[in-house]
């Protein structure tokens, strides 16, 4: 919370800009969350929803609540008040690893892999959240447990294609390049085959080339099925790739809209103004 | 310092030291799971290994094999050795698991500070040996002979006997079978992911508890079969057993470096040798102190023990 | 100081004749006075609430030696309180599981309780060494049946005293038996560390002289004996002699077995015991001698062995008898109106009289008086261990 140099109150209210159509169902509600640690409020009674099939952008300054957001939608909080739904189901005070199930997976701001397992692991970790087969049934190694183990390697070996850094499979995940690490992680979150990918500033430290493969990668996610949530800093990246945007500053919600809508948002540009995108 | 009866004697002492270090390896299991999991040095395992030898033999009770009873056929020997083996496993398992449900997942509920699980972890196993002790009143329990000692070899002068040659045959394969476990499986990528990075392993769909829980009972079994090797190897169990071994055993962890499974292969074997080397030479009451010098200066030169640290590391 | 205390002992002994004799009768009235004083008098809180304690293992895992001793101490006590109906004797019991590091503390709480007036133990030679100073700084009497050490006696504890020959008469004897029944030309001798253990093998070696082929030792509570094993291998001994007690010598005698060392296994009263047979299987433990200060059950005198088993519902365990001499000795002290700690000493230490296991006579060390040691050897067989014969010490 050590924003600096933005001018003017903050705005009070529910959403400014008026919220955008919405055709398509909700996927993911945030509904009228809030989150206090100790006496700072990192959540001011935050409400949105996640269209299924969208790309969704959340952006704000540094310490706007982003991360915070994450974090409750998927488990890691657990929200002072309000509740976050998925596909209608309440998403609070169930554990992680059941909202991973459920539907959810993310990246992180800092890199979290697995750092002594090989690539390919690190994408099977994902795989086997989707796996059925018992504990016993694995002991046993019965035809089942087999027959999901292959299919996840398969899975696991088409999504580092798919990322591209399928040579990298048999490499320890922390003797990867950085950009390939970014890559990994997604192909990771995506291999929990969730309803929603949330990516928590998956640009960050690439340069503009390196960005532009990322905007494609990620159009062809949302592609292949996935409702994707965006965190990012880089305004340009969110307007080049989003459907709607979220803006968020000191914890409230100031904007919901297309993003030509946003870019013209005079609160928006009070947020933005003079801070310069990367400003870290 | 007796050098002529090490000399002439190393090769029984190798085979003798090898079948006592493949026990420690198998208990040092236990330690280096949980401990590469959870940062924590169950002490209490030192008892699931104990339980695991009363297993057996209560396994072998209620199937009607007692003490003094003549040494059966080799089909009904085969049988008892897994009766034997399934008794010891399931106790030991058991134990492990309670003392899990028991006394470390309510602290870990609360995020209890790490110096509370250590002190419950020295109660527990206190608690457990002392009411076995109070159970058995203290007796010490003769196993029956599944078979007899032969000397199945004799190379030179080394005499290599189906029991030594079975234990360390035995304790490898289990090993083996657990780093394929660890290393091949769904399950064991779980655990690794775990003791690499819990939170995010919870974020990607792994049930930390479950994880837990499956280290536990591994680790269990483990000590299971070692005390199943034990049984047949030693002959006699006390409630009191666990102690020394559970020390060494967990010796030969930090020796191979605490959290590597290979590692505590490598350092049960180690310790086993270093033992029987060092009372050859200086005389059995020597035998711990050459242990502990010995683990002192390895440790002083490779502080993380042979083999480094880590259970993410388990594919080094 | 001992003389002093003779002559207080023979005013009471000479009781009877007091009638007969003027000038003692005399003292004889003062001294029956004191007595009636005790006995009618403070009948409540004088000699009828005297106790005394059984101080040894009764659990751990060399119990079962403790247990014998208990027992014969208890059967003492309940046939004196069959016969003293209105002035019965309480039997403390102090359970130190044979650990020296227990033993000080419950030395203390047995000083501190005044009515206890003699103890029966410390079992072990060890917990013996811990606790024995405490005895006799309390100046509480002890008789141990079973604590063999020989160094125990030699520390000025005037307290103590033991009711069968010590290490250095058993020593010996196991020597003698080693090279003239066994007729061993190499012995390996093993120790596990104790007091007990070490001290009696040290006599051993001394005893055998040139016979002894190499030695090691054990450490109590040691479960794998693969290095000494290998050592009585290489050493080709057809012997061997163990001080130590039965949990280690049972694991250490199957694995020597099942290493098809054959020698013949001798040891000690420590090892006397059906947990050694329990821990090495009767198969392995067939043939072991061991030598023990003590009787068989049935060669006690009188009335023991059938009250006992009686009793007990078994027959009466290794020092059985030498327990309930031991309590048997306070007992006769008590009905002598010896209810204080003083007296109770003077008293064991003018004592002569015949018990079940010999005749009983201290020297001033509270050593049994040497021409009244007995040395028996037993043998493992049939996963028994029985009886074998008295040896009769040649030097």
């Amino acid at each position: 919370m050590s924003e600096v140099d933005t001018t003017g109150e903050p705005v009070q209210g529910a959403a400014g800009g008026g919220a955008a159509a919405r055709q398509t169902r909700p996927l993911l509600e945030v509904d009228d969350v809030v989150m206090r640690f100790g006496g700072v409020t990192a959540l001011d009674h935050v409400s949105f929803a996640v269209n299924e099939g969208e790309i969704l952008g959340l952006i704000g300054p540094n310490g706007a609540g982003k991360t915070t957001c994450f974090n409750v939608m998927t488990g890691v909080f657990r929200p002072t008040t309000g509740q976050v739904r998925l596909n209608g189901r309440p998403l609070v005070s169930r554990s992680r690893h059941q909202i991973t199930r459920l539907g959810i997976a993310r990246t992180f701001q800092n890199i979290r892999l697995f750092p002594e397992m090989t690539a390919l692991e690190n994408v099977l970790v994902g795989t086997d959240a989707r796996h059925r087969t018992s504990v016993p049934g694995a002991l046993l190694r019965l035809p089942r447990h087999r027959r999901e183990e292959r299919a996840g390697r398969a899975k696991a070996h088409e999504l580092l294609d798919f990322m591209g850094i399928g040579s990298t499979a048999n490499q320890l995940a922390r003797n990867l390049p950085y950009g390939d690490q970014r890559r990994l992680e997604i192909a990771r979150a995506l291999a929990t085959e969730p309803a929603l990918l949330c990516l928590d500033e998956p640009a960050a430290g690439f340069n503009p080339a390196e960005k532009e493969e990322l905007l494609e990668l990620i159009r062809r996610i949302r592609d292949r099925g996935q409702t994707v949530l965006l965190i990012e800093h880089d305004m340009r990246l969110v307007m080049g790739v989003t459907d709607r945007i979220v803006v968020l500053e000191f914890g409230r919600k100031i904007a919901d809209a297309v993003p030509a809508e946003v870019r013209s948002d005079p609160k928006v540009v009070a947020a933005y103004l003079g801070v310069p995108d990367d400003a870290a | 310092m007796n050098f002529h009866f090490l000399f002439s004697n190393i090769g029984d002492l190798t085979v003798t030291g090898l079948s006592q270090g493949a026990i420690y390896a198998l208990i040092a299991l236990g330690y280096t799971l949980v401990y590469g999991l959870l940062k924590l040095i169950n002490f209490a395992h030192s008892e699931v290994f104990m339980m695991g030898t009363f297993g057996a033999l209560i396994a072998w009770n209620l199937t009607g094999l007692h003490e003094n009873d003549p040494t059966p056929s080799l089909p009904m020997m085969v049988v008892y050795l897994l009766v034997g083996l399934v008794g010891a496993m399931v106790w030991s398992g058991v134990t492990a698991l309670t003392v899990e449900f028991v006394a470390y997942r309510p602290l870990r509920r609360r995020n209890a500070p790490r110096l509370v699980f250590l002190i419950t972890a020295i109660g527990a196993s206190v608690a457990i040996s002392e009411a076995v002790g109070v159970i058995t009143s203290r007796n010490q329990y003769g196993m029956p002979d599944l078979f007899k000692t032969t000397n199945l070899a004799t190379i030179g002068n080394v005499h290599i006997t189906n029991v030594d040659l079975g234990v360390v045959v035995a304790a490898v394969v289990m090993m083996v079978v657990l780093d394929q476990f660890i290393n091949r499986t769904r399950l064991g990528r779980g655990i690794r992911a775990v003791a690499q990075d819990p939170d995010t392993a919870a974020l990607m769909g792994i049930n930390k508890n479950r994880v837990i829980v499956l280290t536990f009972a591994l680790g269990g079994v483990m000590a299971g079969a070692a005390a199943l090797l034990y049984n047949l190897k030693i002959g006699v169990t006390r409630a009191d057993i666990g102690f020394l071994l559970g020390i060494k055993a967990f010796t030969a962890a930090v020796l191979g470096g605490i959290g590597n499974l290979r590692g505590a292969l490598l350092g049960g074997l180690a310790l086993g040798l270093v033992e029987n080397y060092g009372s050859a030479l200086f005389g059995t009451s020597w035998r711990d102190v050459v242990a502990f010098v010995v683990l002192v200066v390895i440790l002083m030169f490779r502080p993380t023990g042979l083999l480094g640290e880590s259970l993410g590391k388990a594919r080094a | 100081m001992r003389a002093l205390r003779e002559a207080e002992q023979n005013v009471n002994v000479r009781v009877r004749r007091a009638w007969l004799v003027v000038p003692v009768a005399l003292s004889a009235v003062v001294a029956m006075s004191a007595c009636a004083e005790q006995n009618g008098g403070s009948s409540a809180s004088g000699k009828c609430d005297s106790k005394i304690a059984f101080f040894g293992a009764r659990t751990g895992p060399n119990a079962n030696l403790g247990i014998n001793i208990y027992n014969g101490v208890k059967l003492a006590v309940d046939q004196y309180n069959a016969k003293h109906k209105d002035c019965k004797v309480t039997l403390e019991s102090k359970d130190s599981q044979g650990d020296e590091k227990q033993a000080p503390g419950l030395a203390q709480q047995l000083v501190q309780d005044q009515k206890v007036v003699g103890v029966v133990g410390p079992a072990f030679s060890g917990e013996s060494e811990a606790a024995d100073g405490i005895f006799d700084q309390g100046g509480l009497p002890l008789i141990s049946a079973s604590a063999t050490n020989p160094s125990l006696s030699q520390k000025g504890w005037k307290v103590f005293h033991r009711m069968l020959g010590n290490d250095n008469a058993q020593g010996p004897a196991a020597a003698t038996y080693l090279k003239d029944t066994v007729k061993a030309k190499k012995v390996f001798v093993i120790d596990d560390t104790t007091a007990y253990g070490k001290g009696l093998s040290d006599v051993v070696k001394q005893s055998l002289g040139s016979v002894v082929a190499g030695s090691d030792t054990v450490q109590p509570k040691q479960t794998d004996f693969q290095a000494t094993v290998a050592k009585v291998k290489s050493s080709k001994a057809d012997a061997i002699f163990y001080g130590g007690y039965y949990a280690e010598a049972g694991p250490f005698v199957k694995q020597l077995r099942a290493a098809n060392v054959k020698a013949t296994f001798v040891s000690d009263d420590g090892v006397k015991d059906e947990g050694f047979v329990k821990g090495a299987g009767n198969a392995a433990a067939e043939g072991s001698v061991v030598t023990c200060p003590c009787i068989p059950g049935d060669e006690a005198k009188g009335t023991f062995f059938a009250d006992y088993k009686k009793a007990f519902g078994k027959e009466p365990g290794t020092y059985g008898p030498e327990a309930f001499d031991s309590a048997n000795v306070f007992l006769d002290g008590i009905a002598a109106g010896k209810t204080a700690r003083k007296d109770m000493l003077s008293f064991i230490d003018s004592y002569d009289k015949d018990g079940v296991t010999k005749h009983i006579k201290f020297d001033k060390t509270g050593e049994i008086a040497k021409s009244e040691i007995v040395i028996w050897s037993y043998k493992v067989s049939g996963g028994e261990i029985v009886k074998d014969q008295e040896i009769k010490a040649t030097s």
